[in-house]
């Protein structure tokens, strides 16, 4: 297991610099002189840059200098805010993001463990049919509708009860958080929804809880012991790319409910062409999705005993 | 089951023995083909059915819908602004407008009144002089009632002068109801408690002169000041800029279904391609060509669609949806290449491969004849699940403005514009937000359909 | 039959499915005794799951439905009852063991626990207990190692030891009936007769009573005192296993035997499969089920469904050959080399 650990985070790290390397590649396929195009960089700042990057060096040399400032991690400086290090600018925004995030993948995930629990053991029978029918909504409706969705309602609940039960927007406190954490959770709780209920409803007709059945153990024990355990299984394996998805889902919800998270700072980068924020950005996502789909995966190892012993 | 009764007597043949053939095997079935099967499947599928007469109705709409509906989706009607289907397309006709300094028409009433029949060329307000308003008056317009928070609204502007008790209001007027607020202000500026409230209800407006120009009314009819015309009709209202949402949507759904429908198709290909090619070459190659799709896996698909678009640029006139469809290609295929070098690896172990080849087979043929028919049903499903992907990816994009190019509309971008007045006028999130949807709901149905028809695992399950 | 432990009586079963209502089990009787091996043989889908599974209370209502029948233990129906006398009917009244010991076990929870459960449960064993018992279970199951197995997973096994651990489950009550259905059809051939053999030992020590149900004829020869042969939800013959094998009364158990290899040197015969497939149960037959694919099939197979025959004391079969109106002699039928049959 601890072999395997060790060998999934080499892949990590040659992943990550493939990322890293995209990343370099991309932006410095984009046509002109990303300096050039932005007025804002006073004489002082291009100076420094092009020291800094090389930026007058031929394009290896760039891209070496780039890798060695990324081995020790730093991002860089930002093109557009004077004396800003993008290593500051994730440490201030990250954390927010993270902190949604993570509240938003506990809701997706204990919801979507629920619900589709719940829809497999009431199959084809009212509450099936009519959280199938609110899942089947959650994964047709795209996430900035939600979102819109979301605050049109907190806004009417605010003008129903008169005063505010909930903020509209901003960030800071957990009243802040729960109706942007939900929105940005809905989706990929439906998806884990339906998951949950296609696994749990093999299960269910699976031969060992007929064994289970045929030992005389009561409903309860089947349910908790032998069927819940092991229909969750494939719903933890999904968790990597659902992390992924309700990271980059981030984006709108941040935006719409002005959370100062770093998907919207990475809106805004890309408006402004700050283009040391957009690589450092990208990289640092990339290499944070690499790593959470390897923790998922070794967490797996640790549950599922098939995966442990190999 | 109850014992069967019998006759105590039998025919004098009851117990001849009966030749083969006198036999009726009714025990076999008319056997059908895979995908005969599968269709059968499909039709009884009621939500599958719903969903394909959905998507072809879809298709119906975007292909044909523009030659029914020849409206431009770019052509501004500015009598008409963010106007939801259902509002009144009734105008009045106004004189052209002359400046207004409290004159009043109608001297009668108290209070915070209206000057003259309010409407979309300017609400007329006056009131009579609040004591110990020194400082003037400021006045407030809502689109909701005031409530207990006393949120008056967007500050419309001030008289400083506390005997002008009058005000004129231009601003942005639509046909609907509004909530002015007058509040006195004391010497230094400060909001004074007393704040009273008038409910106005605006009417549309036109001069004739503008009714002329747009055609509404002939030239050489009698038209004169103060009576009606009806403007010009939009089934589901217009936008922010008084464009007709119905042709929006029309040519929105052909950039959004164009990418949601190619950028599948090609990614797919070339998964399939690229997926056979490491299934078919095996061993170090497969290796080789597994881990590079691994690589492009790990890309964080957003950032990098993002990363693309100011990689390829836009140039002034483009709508920017090659550059996305490229971005798209690249960054999606692995998934389908992984699945499709799986099932290759797969069938190429099955029993029937082996005996065809034994029988003397090429691999033209095993190609032909097993890969591809065996993985059809795989890769057709693909498709069908990756069109909400792709719908929803370029929905996301020009939802944040890195999408398609602004004049170019699609429903994504069309909701990015919709959202800002979503408090307001809400028809202009919610009609190509459920465009959205619908499309997606249809695919995703659909999707499950195939999935059941095609696959026999899967099909007792659900 | 003296004393039967379990007296099954006229159980029909049919499921509801997108098609129409299967008519899986229509109308069957049978006892099993004291200490003895019943043995239920048929091709697939004949219904000898499905009655068993019935009787067990474990087939999924809906889109099952048990339409009429009783199974009497002692004097107590236990279809549609979980107790008896306080003590639960599945576990500790009736063990079963089923086809694929692969799939049988949950692959999350180690073998010990799984046994250990049902002492749990049933005998209200401390978790500490139960599992000593396991060890001990598997033990007696010759399971070598038992302690250090008892600890490990399902996947960590090969068929044969998952088969004698579902064996130790099923046993852990001491159930005076154990249901063995197809129990080492998914096992190689060596690895079956250690299976039989542990089967036959338990059942020499504790004196339960084994219904096993089969389509491998070797087995039951091994294994059984007394034998049901179904066809299409049906019992067609029943009796013991000497007359059933030496004097089969009915045509399908004819067939049955002939598609069946022998180690006899001097037979000169080849494999003779049974042409067909059994018939549709969503539209039974209105006579015997049989007909379409028998070689002595009469004209008034067709029209009525044939009665039971007694045999001899204990051995009886639902064929029209044996009708006192008939005139063929069914003996020579019998005799006659089955192969040589079949015209077509």
């Amino acid at each position: 297991m601890w072999r395997y650990t060790f060998k999934r985070l080499l892949q990590g790290v040659i992943t990550v610099w493939f990322i890293a390397t995209a990343t370099f590649a991309a932006m410095h396929l984009v046509p002109g002189d990303p300096l050039a195009s932005d007025k804002a960089v006073s004489e002082e700042i291009r100076a420094n840059l092009e020291a800094k990057y090389g930026l007058n060096e031929p394009v290896w040399k760039q891209y070496t200098i780039y890798l060695g400032n990324l081995a020790q991690g730093d991002f860089g400086i930002s093109f557009t805010q004077k004396n800003r290090l993008v290593n500051d600018i994730i440490r201030e925004h990250f954390p927010v993001s993270a902190t949604l995030g993570l509240l938003a993948v506990l809701f997706a995930g204990l919801g979507g463990v629920i619900w589709g629990a719940l829809t497999a053991l009431y199959r084809n029978r009212l509450p099936d049919i009519i959280i199938m029918f609110l899942v089947i909504l959650g994964i047709s409706v795209p996430s900035f509708v939600v979102a819109a969705f979301g605050q049109l309602g907190l806004v009417s609940l605010n003008n129903l009860a008169g005063f505010n039960v909930l903020p509209v927007g901003g960030w800071g406190t957990v009243a802040h958080m729960l109706v942007p954490a939900m929105v940005l959770g809905l989706s990929t709780m439906a998806y884990l929804t339906r998951l949950m209920r296609s696994s749990m409803l093999e299960i269910v007709s699976s031969d060992f809880v007929r064994t289970a059945k045929a030992k005389g153990l009561p409903p309860t024990r089947i349910f908790t012991a032998h069927q819940l355990r092991n229909a969750v299984l494939p719903v933890i394996t999904v968790l990597g790319p659902a992390i992924a998805a309700i990271t980059t889902g981030g984006f709108v919800v941040e935006l719409v409910f002005a959370i100062p998270g770093l998907g919207r700072y990475f809106v805004e980068a890309v408006q402004q062409l700050d283009y040391t924020v957009i690589m450092g950005t990208t990289v640092f996502y990339g290499a944070f999705l690499v790593f959470m789909v390897i923790a998922v995966d070794v967490i797996y190892g640790f549950i599922d005993p098939r995966v442990r012993l190999e | 089951m109850a014992e069967p009764t019998y006759t105590p007597e039998f025919a004098t043949d009851a117990f001849e023995p009966l030749h083969i053939h006198e036999r009726k095997h009714g025990t076999t079935r008319p056997s059908l083909s895979y995908w005969q099967d599968a269709w059968l499947r499909l039709r009884d599928n009621k939500r599958a059915l719903i969903s394909l007469y959905l998507v072809v109705g879809l298709l119906l709409f975007t292909l044909f819908g523009p030659l029914f509906w020849n409206v431009s989706p770019s052509v501004q009607d500015l009598d008409q602004v963010s106007k939801p289907p259902w509002a009144s397309r009734e105008a009045v006709i106004v004189a052209p407008y002359t400046l207004w300094h409290g004159e009043t028409t109608t001297p009668s009433g108290s209070g915070l009144r209206t000057a003259t029949p309010p409407n979309t060329q300017a609400v007329r307000l006056l009131w009579d002089p609040v004591p110990g308003a020194t400082g003037g008056y400021r006045i407030y317009r809502n689109v909701f009632p005031i409530n207990a928070q006393q949120a008056y609204g967007l500050p419309l502007g001030e008289q400083f002068d506390p005997n002008a008790t009058y005000f004129e209001d231009r601003l942005d007027l639509k046909a609907r109801d509004y909530y002015y607020t007058l509040v006195p202000l004391d010497d230094n500026g400060i909001e004074l408690a007393d704040a009273t409230t008038l409910e106005v209800t605006v009417r549309n407006a036109i001069t004739v002169q503008g009714a002329l120009e747009r055609g509404l009314v002939d030239a050489d009819s009698n038209v004169e000041v103060g009576g009606r015309v009806t403007l010009k009709f939009h089934p589901l209202g217009t936008d922010y800029l008084g464009r007709d949402m119905l042709a929006r949507l029309m040519h929105g759904a052909r950039v959004s279904l164009f990418i949601g429908m190619v950028a599948p198709l090609l990614y797919v290909l070339l998964g399939v391609i690229y997926g056979a090619a490491a299934g078919f070459l095996g061993g170090r190659a497969d290796a080789l060509l597994m881990r590079f799709a691994d690589f492009v896996v790990a890309l964080p698909f957003l950032l990098f669609m993002i990363l693309f678009k100011i990689m390829f640029g836009i140039g002034p006139g483009e709508s920017g949806i090659m550059p996305m469809l490229i971005a798209m290609v690249i960054l999606s295929w692995p998934a389908t290449s992984r699945l499709v070098r799986g099932q290759i690896l797969q069938i190429r172990e099955e029993g029937y491969i082996n005996a065809s080849r034994l029988l003397g087979a090429n691999t033209t043929y095993l190609i032909m004849r097993h890969m591809i028919p065996n993985t059809m049903g795989v890769i057709l499903v693909t498709i069908t699940f990756a069109v909400p992907t792709a719908i929803f990816t370029e929905a996301f994009l020009s939802f944040i403005g890195m999408g398609v190019a602004p004049p170019t509309p699609s429903w994504g971008s069309m909701c990015n514009e919709g959202i800002k007045t979503m408090l307001t006028t809400p028809h202009e999130l919610i009609f190509p937000a459920m465009f959205i949807s619908l499309t997606v709901l249809a695919f995703n149905l659909l999707g499950d359909g195939l999935r059941d028809a095609l696959d026999a695992r899967i099909r007792n399950i659900e | 039959m003296a004393d039967p432990v379990l007296s099954v009586k006229n159980l029909a079963v049919e499921f509801d499915t997108y098609g129409g209502t299967v008519q899986a089990v229509r109308g069957v009787d049978f006892d099993v005794e004291r200490g003895k091996t019943l043995a239920i043989v048929g091709e697939s889908g004949c219904g000898k799951s499905v009655t068993v599974q019935s009787i067990m209370g474990l087939t999924p209502m809906p889109p099952g439905r048990i339409t009429s029948g009783s199974a009497m233990m002692g004097d107590i129906d236990i279809i549609g009852r979980k107790t008896i006398n306080g003590e639960d009917i599945r576990g500790s009244q009736i063990g079963m063991i089923f086809q694929d010991p692969m799939t049988s076990l949950n692959p999350t929870m180690n073998i010990g626990s799984q046994i250990a459960e049902t002492l749990i449960v049933h005998r209200g064993y401390s978790s500490k207990q139960a599992f000593a018992r396991a060890i001990e279970l598997l033990d007696m199951s010759k399971i070598p190692e038992a302690a250090k197995r008892a600890k490990q997973y399902p996947f960590e096994f090969s068929g044969g030891m998952l088969q004698r651990a579902m064996i130790a489950m099923a046993i852990a009550c001491e159930p005076p009936i154990l249901i063995a259905d197809e129990p080492t059809t998914a096992l190689d051939v060596t690895i079956q007769a250690q299976i039989l053999d542990l089967l036959m030992e338990l059942q020499r020590n504790n004196g339960m009573s084994i219904i096993l149900i089969t389509h491998d004829l070797g087995v039951v020869a091994r294994m059984a005192e007394h034998v049901l042969v179904m066809y299409a939800g049906q019992i067609v013959e029943h009796g013991p296993v000497d007359e059933i094998f030496y004097r089969s009364g009915h045509p399908y158990t004819m067939g049955l035997r002939a598609a069946m290899p022998t180690n006899d040197p001097n037979a000169e015969q080849r494999l003779t499969p049974i042409d067909g497939s059994p018939p549709d149960l969503f539209h039974p037959p209105v006579g015997c089920g049989y007909f379409a694919r028998c070689p002595h099939a009469m004209r008034i197979c067709a029209e009525q469904p044939p009665q039971a025959h007694q045999l001899s004391a204990a051995h009886a079969a639902k064929c029209w050959l044996h009708h006192e109106a008939n005139t063929q002699q069914v003996a020579q039928i019998n005799l006659r080399d089955h192969a040589g049959e079949e015209p077509s």
